[in-house]
């Protein structure tokens, strides 16, 4: 990126450096006399800012989350801005949090986890200003909230549509971080297969990212090139579809309906749906009646759902999978209903039992049919 | 043929940086209309927020301020580096190797005094980051490895060494399975100055005036600059060149990790595998705009984080981050790169034995 140029040359003067202080200031008293024009806050109405991890371009998980704020905003008329591609666990975060109070937004909605710990701060320093976190684990009483979605409902229905199409037996799932999250959706994916292919197995490779296209791409690729027909993913890019649509084998996407980027490959793919529970919040927040909770919607709540299914896909599957979706949103089947077994065949959960939520949030095991490692 | 060159210039031009300055900050914000205009928003609206949310008023300061610390500290210990003609790249993962020295002192000092708990996280910091710089420092100076190369790979090893503590000994048992490091005690948090301004910016400034009095004013510091701008003349007064590498290098990794711990205990909760936010690699460019020379490090740390506070901000107006990230890097070498054209001027060169003296050749 930067050329080595020869520094030597250029000494100057500490005196000079003073004036160029000056000038500095100088230049931005009379920048900042010309141009404060604009005007006050509105005060009393209801806006809400969303701070997002990534681009709103990357088709995946930002994408989902802005595809919900417009919809928010067009249910609840309330003005609605955004943020991209603010890390984590830096300054930043807390910065435009307090740059959107500062313009009157009175909603703050962060949708990434590692947002939790400084939402959960500003929201003890601005108790009127409703804070809500995506993915994360912490509230208070007043004001901060979290929500997230039972993904491992359609993450299940599109393992069985991924069991139904793989001829060698192997499926590659590239995944971002061995966290409950992520392991929750591989294993739910993977009793999926196992519902339609029971010796299917599923290979994991982490990434360490959530987004980064040319590594995602890799890990595909290398899954691929061990006999992988079809690669899933917890992952933000379409990087690992294109992989797939190259080789010629087929793809479960995430968070999204990503079938244009790779016509071919794309099977399915669980999907988000976070436009209903954002107007939601922001409909409690006008009307003065917001209360914090921790939401973890499903698939019968509209917040998760399955895409729709390629149409070169068997359509005996496609009715056991609609079955299987039926049963799901009406209560009757769980997808971690046991007997389940984990990776080195010890038994989990018993014939019949149905997995309680606190053991699914901190899952950190591999069911049996899993090959990778949690650590 | 005639190609355009650099030449400097016998009288520095009338009005000088100043004049410079301004005239950079007007192209560049002109320019910047443009593109603004081109994306469909309001410059003026765009400007004033830009300024507001930077310097418009004592807590924008604060928050410029915190963001010019790190920036400054990585700047510095690039130049440190620079002023002997070394390039260390690698100020990203020194900046996470002194994070990771300071969090393992809050780990084993959780119930010491607030000031011994910093101060030897500070001192940590400063071990981590020349530990990390040591193994290129010495394979340079020892063996001629290229310095560049091997600073630049150790930011891998580092953002996966947090990455490892983060999600394996590191994890906090209460976060439910999620990588995070446990909150630092609240004992190990910088003071701060006014509004949120902490106590980071006495330590960054203090540091940027030793270093620039060391590179400027002694004896080290002119055998440094001789042995940055020729090898040879060093070697021929027998000046060290070896152990002087050595040092500055060392010197300058432990600059970047202290960097690392400033940012620990200023602003993180806890150790992430952002601590760094991208400072080193910004690092490298305040290091260029200062010219490498330590005292211009802090001008231009400052102007530069009041860009990107500035930048950022007007994200929060629907400017997207790539306009935004744009627009940042018009006014920044706008503003700075033009205080070149104060000293040099451009000239179209026909003959090559020029008598002009060149801008590679001081």
């Amino acid at each position: 990126m930067m050329r080595g140029f020869d520094v030597e040359t250029l000494r100057d003067r500490a005196v000079e450096m003073r004036r160029k202080i000056a000038a500095l200031l100088a230049v931005c008293i009379g920048l900042g006399f010309v141009l404060t024009s604009c005007g006050g806050d509105d005060g009393e109405d209801t806006k809400a800012a969303f701070v997002y991890v990534g681009p709103v371009g990357d088709a995946g998980w930002t994408y989902a989350h802005d595809e919900g704020r417009k919809y928010a905003e067009s249910e609840t008329g309330v003005e609605t801005a955004y943020v991209e591609a603010v890390p984590e666990g830096t300054a930043d975060f807390a910065n435009y949090v307090r740059d959107f109070i500062d313009q009157g937004y009175n909603v703050i909605i962060g949708t990434s986890f590692g947002y939790m710990d400084d939402m959960l701060s500003l929201a003890d320093e601005y108790p009127d200003v409703v804070f809500e976190h995506v993915s994360g684990y912490k509230m208070n009483e007043t004001n901060f909230g979290n929500t997230f979605g039972r993904m491992y409902e359609p993450r299940y229905l599109s393992g069985m549509v991924a069991g139904s199409a793989t001829s060698s037996g192997l499926i590659g799932y590239v995944a971002a971080f061995p966290i409950p999250e992520v392991i929750r959706g591989i294993n739910a994916f993977t009793l999926g297969v196992q519902a339609t292919n029971p010796s299917a197995q599923v290979e994991v490779i982490w990434t360490s990212t959530w987004f980064d296209p040319a590594v995602e791409g890799d890990s595909a690729q290398a899954l691929l090139d061990k006999g992988a027909d079809v690669i899933a993913m917890h992952q933000d890019s379409t990087a690992a579809g294109e992989k797939a649509e190259a080789a010629g084998a087929r793809w479960v996407s995430y968070n999204s309906d990503m079938s244009a980027f790779a016509p071919n490959a794309f099977l399915t793919a669980p999907v988000w749906n976070w436009g209903p529970r954002y107007a939601e919040i922001i409909n409690d927040a006008k009307a003065g009646n917001y209360s914090p909770s921790a939401y973890w919607g499903s698939m019968a709540e509209g917040i998760v759902d399955l895409a729709p299914i390629a149409s070169d896909v068997d359509q005996s599957v496609v009715d056991m999978v609609m079955d299987a979706k039926a049963a799901i949103i009406a209560g009757d089947l769980h997808p971690f209903t046991g007997p389940i077994n984990d990776q080195d065949g010890n038994q989990v959960l018993g014939a019949g039992e149905v997995m309680d939520d606190g053991s699914m949030l901190g899952m950190m095991f591999f069911v049996e049919g899993v090959i990778g490692s949690t650590g | 043929m005639r190609r355009p060159r650099l030449s400097l210039r016998e009288q520095p031009l009338p009005g000088g940086q100043p004049l410079a300055f301004g005239t950079g900050l007007l192209i560049a914000l002109i320019v910047g209309t443009v593109l603004l205009l081109a994306a469909g928003h309001e410059p003026l609206k765009i400007y004033s927020r830009m300024f507001e949310a930077s310097l418009g008023d004592p807590d924008a300061w604060a928050v410029t301020i915190n963001r010019a610390v790190p920036l400054g500290l990585a700047g510095l210990a690039v130049a440190v580096a620079g002023s002997m003609g070394l390039w260390n790249i690698g100020a990203e993962g020194q900046i996470m190797a002194g994070a990771i020295a300071a969090a393992w002192v809050a780990r084993i000092g959780g119930d010491w005094p607030g000031i011994v708990l910093i101060t030897m996280m500070l001192i940590a910091a400063l071990g981590g980051g020349g530990i990390l710089a040591l193994g290129p420092a010495l394979a340079r100076a020892k063996l001629g490895v290229n310095e560049i190369i091997t600073t630049l790979m150790l930011n891998e090893v580092a953002i996966r060494l947090v990455q490892w503590l983060i999600h394996g000994p590191w994890k906090d048992p209460d976060s439910y399975n999620f990588p995070l490091a446990p909150m630092l005690p609240d004992q190990a948090r910088l003071p701060t100055l006014f509004s949120r301004a902490h106590f980071g910016l006495l330590i960054a400034a203090a540091v940027i005036v030793i270093a620039s009095v060391a590179v400027r004013y002694t004896a080290w510091g002119y055998e440094l600059r001789i042995a940055g701008s020729s090898e040879a003349t060093a070697r021929y007064s027998g000046i060290s060149l070896s152990k002087k590498v050595l040092t500055v290098l060392v010197l300058s990794g432990a600059i970047a990790g202290l960097a690392g711990g400033v940012e620990l205990t200023g602003t993180a909760d806890r150790l992430t595998e952002t601590i760094s936010n991208g400072f080193g690699f910004a690092g490298i460019i305040v290091a260029a705009l200062a010219l490498m020379r330590p005292s211009g490090v802090a001008v231009v740390a400052l102007l530069f984080g009041a860009v990107q506070i500035g930048g950022q901000s007007i994200q929060t107006l629907g400017v997207s981050s790539s306009v935004s990230t744009i627009l940042q890097a018009f006014v920044l070498f706008g503003a700075i790169g033009a205080g070149v054209f104060s000293r040099y001027r451009v000239v179209l060169d026909t003959d090559a034995r020029s008598t002009n003296r060149e801008l590679s050749d001081d």
